[in-house]
């Protein structure tokens, strides 16, 4: 019962940090919560049910998209919630077809359509004549921080719930041997798809906030590849089995990339790519895999 | 009336016919061996009742219901289950958690984890798993992996229970104690059993019928006594010698 408790103060203190008063502490705050809650989306079908994605990109993209198109002529909180339904309507639409083919392929063909509507959406805007779109009057950094940690923290129950769930462990037998998990009653095609859908929707209402707070929509810009592998990067490094994980990773990159972009920029990618590697090859279970490993151990 | 019916069965990789016209029938309760050499078809029959492989022709119907063709857990869930020759574990997850997994979903479908872990222990008390229920799936020996392939096959509630070589590569003493296990598992769980051996003893031991396959067709069909005795069998199969 400590770590339920912990957490609550944790989400608690996370809520209290615009009252000292820091837009910067609070832009970091917003940025390490966005980082999470794309993070803890994307272990729902890539974590557990182990198809990598590297296209999330293309989720948070929509949601920014919807949101620039209903920008004044919808209340924001509408269009975020709209944002997110698109993400997740969309991740069914490109699910079905997708999600048929595994292993590389798959993780190929999640990149291909992410750049892939990334254009569309250049074209699109192209044709309407509009080069860049900004966007003035929206709520204030501390409404917006506010509501990222709010999505966070759903999405950390989410992936958390779904874990422990028929489902999740339906995801993690398909994860294990697709084939075998079918063979024992698994309706693999369909709870793929609702992973995937389920794991597009707080990334789409991510973009819708994050394009309030940037004030400004560029499409090459707003469905970079960078989004996904910064994702993939956090997943790996914190570990992408269960909730914790996303919360190691985030946290231990956005401290990184705070520490070292001011004095180092350059060497912040480096150390990016690096750890990438290292964890890959020696640490595959991430941060939160050996702490439980570690404490297995001990215990 | 039969539990399973395979009429005309086909199937074809390519060029190759893999399984050509097989027809047979299983009566509930039963158990069926299916013998063959190495290609004869045997797997590719099991694999065609239990939805992993379409047919390319023919018909399958289980308990008056056409089958041929649906997705294997559709297969599952009405009520076959079936072992791979070559095990597939769920190897990062608990044995348990294998064996619970199954019975949240196939047959069973029962959606609380708490009854679901109370189905997965008495398979795995059946299966002889059980002290190992909290060890990860993937470092079993092969006998066991070949177990917890039955215990999942099992959790799923089946009527009907296909069994591919879960003896092979067993010893002697591990062999005799699979079969007293099918045995008891068929009176427990009052299945209707395929299976498919190698270890011709233990198939003669334990069938009420025996199917012969050889390059995809099936040659013969009938009692073990009928079988050993069979010539197109003892020429084909048992190459005259044994």
């Amino acid at each position: 019962m400590k770590a339920p408790l912990g957490l609550a103060a944790a989400v608690v203190a996370a809520a209290a940090l615009p009252l000292l008063g820091s837009d910067y502490a609070v832009g970091i705050g917003l940025s390490l919560a966005m980082w999470v809650a794309l993070t803890q989306s994307w272990v729902l079908i890539s974590g557990m049910a182990g198809y990598v994605s590297l296209g999330h990109v293309v989720f948070y993209g929509t949601g920014a998209y919807v949101m620039v198109l209903a920008w004044q002529q919808y209340p924001p909180w509408l269009a975020v919630l709209a944002g997110g339904i698109a993400a997740g309507v969309l991740a069914l639409a490109i699910g079905w077809p997708v999600l048929r083919v595994r292993g590389p392929s798959f993780v190929i063909l999640t990149f291909g359509v992410a750049e892939l509507v990334k254009y569309v959406v250049v074209n699109v805007e192209g044709a309407l004549g509009r080069f860049g779109r900004v966007l003035f009057g929206g709520p204030d950094l501390q409404t917006l921080y506010w509501a990222m940690l709010g999505l966070a923290v759903a999405a950390s129950v989410l992936t958390y719930v779904v874990r422990r769930s028929r489902f999740g462990g339906g995801l993690i037998a398909i994860r294990e041997d697709e084939d075998a998990a079918e063979a024992v009653g698994i309706p693999a095609a369909k709870l793929k798809l609702a992973a995937f859908a389920l794991s597009a929707v707080i990334p789409g209402m991510v973009g819708a906030i994050m394009v309030m707070r940037s004030t400004y929509f560029e499409p090459l810009q707003v469905f970079s590849p960078v989004v996904s592998f910064t994702i993939v990067t956090m997943a790996v490094i914190g570990g992408s089995d269960d909730a914790p994980g996303p919360l190691f990773g985030a946290a231990f990159l956005v401290v990184l990339a705070e520490t070292l972009w001011s004095t180092l920029p350059e060497a912040y990618m480096i150390a990016q790519g690096a750890l990438l590697i290292a964890f890959v090859l020696f640490a595959p279970d991430g941060i939160h895999g050996r702490l439980t490993a570690r404490r297995a151990r001990s215990g | 009336m039969s539990l399973l019916s395979v009429e005309a069965a086909t199937k074809r990789f390519g060029g190759l016919t893999a399984l050509d016209a097989v027809s047979l029938e299983v009566a509930p309760g039963s158990i069926t061996g299916v013998m063959g050499a190495n290609g004869a078809g045997k797997t590719t029959l099991f694999s065609l009742i239990a939805g992993t492989d379409r047919p390319s022709g023919g018909r399958i119907t289980f308990d008056g219901r056409r089958v041929d063709g649906l997705p294997a857990d559709r297969v599952c869930r009405l009520g076959i289950a079936r072992t791979f020759q070559i095990v597939r574990p769920f190897a990062g997850m608990t044995v348990l958690d294998n064996v619970a997994v199954a019975a949240m979903y196939g047959r069973r479908r029962i959606r609380a984890r708490g009854p679901a872990e109370v189905i997965a222990w008495e398979v795995l008390e059946a299966t002889g798993l059980a002290d190992r229920a909290h060890q990860a799936a993937g470092s079993l020996t092969l006998a066991g992996r070949k177990r917890l392939e039955v215990a999942r096959a099992l959790a799923t509630g089946p009527r009907l229970l296909l069994l591919d070589e879960v003896m092979a590569g067993l010893t002697a003493t591990e062999v005799a104690e699979a079969l007293a296990m099918i045995e008891d598992l068929r009176r427990r769980y009052d299945l209707t059993i395929l299976v498919i051996e190698h270890v011709m003893r233990a198939l003669m031991r334990l069938c009420d019928r025996i199917v012969v396959l050889h390059h995809g067709r099936l040659i013969a069909i009938g009692t073990p006594a009928e079988i050993a005795t069979h010539p197109e069998v003892v020429d084909a199969y048992l190459g005259g010698g044994s």
